[in-house]
């Protein structure tokens, strides 16, 4: 177990600058999820950690100790990948125990055995350890690959969104797991994903990335609620935030420098308005069984809110708006405080 | 309209003169029966220039027949070709022979084509022109290669003699590659390493090239050293592409000819005279047509089975 420093870390590659004078702590124990879109710089930051690639400039120390130009080995760090980085031509247990039979950590083979059928256990794949990694299911394999980051108890584990790759029931359970196996062991993780429901049930706190910058840090809570601009407002929130202009709500105290009011879709209260007063007009419903998603037209614009099933109303009814806890945000995107 | 009609205009005035069940008759062909039309030249073919001399030669090998004799009358002479054939000593040393020669050019080419393939799989300044060029060997004609060997092999002027005379310091015309009886299987080894290296090289390259890098990367987390990723990653996923070369090159020089006939035409003496050398002299010097066609049965179902029971290792291999 150990916490990993990043400072000012830089790394380019030709002329695109993946990563930009990023500063980051991972506590010990903590489960921290970096979460942006394609091209952040997620997993170039990961792979600074790993030793994969050596920042331009800055500093990566793990545990106390700079390994900022130690490889991959020196690191005691595992690494999951998107991809199965299984060993095609081995057996399950044999992937499992190729990290221990490394003689940099001469592993008995009785200890070997032991721990391969420990995390077999801890990841449901016990009856198939003898089977060739070619011939496991997309979940199997990337448990496989998990297990093979488990089975060293390593300081610190790298996952570069593992459940990409798997279908949504599998993603869901092997999110669980994921939870449990890092409260199990206390493990410290640094976790990549762009997909926001893993980021906020995951996550003890979540980093959000943007074109190579760390904007905000926290728990998921705070990012949620107090995002510092309208970018990490729209990471978290499904559907996402509504951003209007402030003249939407002409009669709504607000901070001067407001240019820009978010409104997440459930701090929305909204009714049929047959007597004036109505601020746009329902223009369609999604029924997703539970909840509905109201999309309001307010002139161009489409204001997404959520309503019970039961709410009574329809498409064409003309509606008033009432907004809760609204976040302004002032030209640049800034957050301005209200 | 006269009989000045051209053909295609008539093909149409037939269409539309024929009746409708006839129309319906033509495109009624089943799926079935228009794709066996669209083989069927292909299998006459097959059947014309593979498998009907084949069997011709069978035949052939049961019989005192010879070529420039064609009127003679034909006699049967059972299996006495190939009883006399695999009692012969100089059959023997022409297979012997061409095992020396198989053997050591699989085993040279498939080293330094593995060498060399890791060479160019990394990328360095100018790597694809270095690939180009050292294709260049195998994409000569093999009677080119032997010809001008030869001149290469020559003890007063050629290059070759002259090279090793330079680096060793012995005089270039105190040996002779072609003419001496130690040195003459090992010219030819020579000169098919270097034309057909390369050719390993680029099978064994795509099998590199078809290792992503992350199985590198995970091993290089898993703190595999350099020596294991290599025994542990790369040599067991390349495994099928080189059992693929050697195959090819094993069937090729098994049945080697063109460029061992323009080298050493088999000598000096018998000394590099491979099984198809000596088919040829049989067959064509000799005129022993029954006996040849009964040696290239052996030859035949000795390849084949050869052949049969590598591809079978490799399809256990590639599953894994």
């Amino acid at each position: 177990m150990a916490d990993i420093r990043l400072d000012f870390v830089c790394k380019s590659f030709g002329k695109t600058e993946a990563v930009h004078e990023l500063s980051l702590n991972v506590d010990n124990g903590e489960f921290l999820v970096l979460l942006g879109p394609t091209g952040a710089g997620k997993t170039t930051t990961l792979r600074l950690v790993a030793g994969l690639e050596r920042p331009d400039k800055g500093r990566v120390a793990i545990a106390g100790r700079d390994v900022t130009s130690a490889p991959p080995a020196m690191r005691d760090v595992t690494f999951v990948f998107q991809q199965y980085s299984l060993y095609p031509h081995l057996s399950v247990f044999d992937n499992l125990a190729f990290p221990l039979r490394s003689p940099v950590r001469r592993t008995p083979p009785a200890e070997i055995e032991r721990k391969v059928r420990e995390v077999a256990r801890l990841l449901h794949i016990e009856d198939k350890l003898q089977n060739r990694a070619t011939q496991l299911s997309g979940g199997q394999m990337q448990r496989v690959a998990i297990g093979r980051a488990l089975v060293r108890s390593p300081a610190i584990y790298l996952m570069d969104e593992p459940l990409s790759s798997l279908d949504a029931k599998l993603r869901g359970e092997m999110r669980i797991e994921l939870q449990r196996i890092q409260r199990e062991l206390g493990a410290t993780i640094l976790y990549v994903t762009h997909d926001q429901t893993e980021a906020m049930t995951l996550a003890t706190r979540i980093g959000v990335m943007d074109r190579g910058r760390l904007v905000q840090v926290g728990t998921p809570r705070e990012i949620y609620e107090n995002p510092v601009d309208a970018y990490v407002a729209t990471r978290l929130g499904s559907p996402g935030i509504n951003l209007v202009p402030r003249s939407v709500f002409p009669t709504m105290p607000a901070p001067p420098a407001a240019a820009t009011v978010g409104v997440r879709t459930e701090h929305v209260r909204i009714r049929k308005a047959n007597d004036g007063g109505a601020l746009g007009t329902v223009s369609w419903i999604e029924h997703l069984g539970d909840q509905d998603h109201l999309h309001v037209a307010i002139g161009e614009r489409d204001f997404v809110t959520l309503s019970d099933a039961d709410a009574g109303l329809g498409v064409g009814d003309p509606v008033a708006i009432e907004v809760m806890r609204p976040l302004f945000f002032d030209a640049a995107g800034r957050r301005v405080p209200g | 309209m006269t009989e000045l009609t051209p053909v295609s205009s008539l093909a149409d005035r037939v269409a539309a003169a024929s009746p409708d069940w006839a129309l319906r008759r033509a495109g009624g062909f089943s799926d079935r029966s228009i794709a066996w039309l669209f083989i069927a030249p292909t299998i006459v073919l097959l059947l014309a220039i593979n498998i009907f001399p084949l069997i011709w030669t069978i035949r052939l090998s049961f019989t005192n027949y010879r070529g420039n004799r064609p009127n003679a009358p034909l006699k049967s002479v059972g299996l006495d070709h190939y009883q006399s054939i695999l009692s012969d000593p100089d059959i023997w040393a022409a297979m012997q022979a061409t095992a020396h020669f198989v053997l050591w050019t699989i085993a040279l080419q498939t080293l330094l084509g593995f060498a060399l393939a890791w060479l160019i799989d990394r990328k360095f300044r100018g790597h694809a022109l270095w690939t180009t060029i050292i294709l260049i060997p195998m994409m000569l004609s093999p009677a080119v290669v032997g010809n001008f060997w030869r001149f290469l092999y020559q003890p007063q002027i050629g290059l070759f003699n002259y090279l090793v005379s330079f680096i060793s310091g012995v005089p270039p015309s105190s040996f002779e590659m072609i003419g001496s009886v130690k040195l003459a299987p090992w010219s030819i080894i020579l000169v098919d390493t270097w034309m057909w290296t390369p050719y390993v090289a680029l099978i064994i390259l795509a099998g590199l090239r078809s290792i992503p890098d992350y199985i590198y990367e995970a091993a290089e987390v898993d703190r595999a050293s350099s020596w294991r990723q290599f025994w542990s990653i790369t040599l067991p996923m390349v495994l099928p592409f080189i059992m693929l070369a050697v195959l090819f090159r094993g069937i090729e020089n098994f049945k080697m000819f063109d460029m061992v006939n323009l080298l050493t035409s088999g000598g000096p003496g018998s000394t590099t005279e491979v099984a198809s050398i000596t088919l040829k002299r049989e067959a064509f010097e000799k005129w022993r047509t029954g006996y040849s066609s009964a040696f290239a049965i052996i030859l035949f179902v000795t390849v084949f089975g050869l052949a049969n029971i590598y591809v079978k290792a490799l399809n256990r291999v590639r599953q894994r």
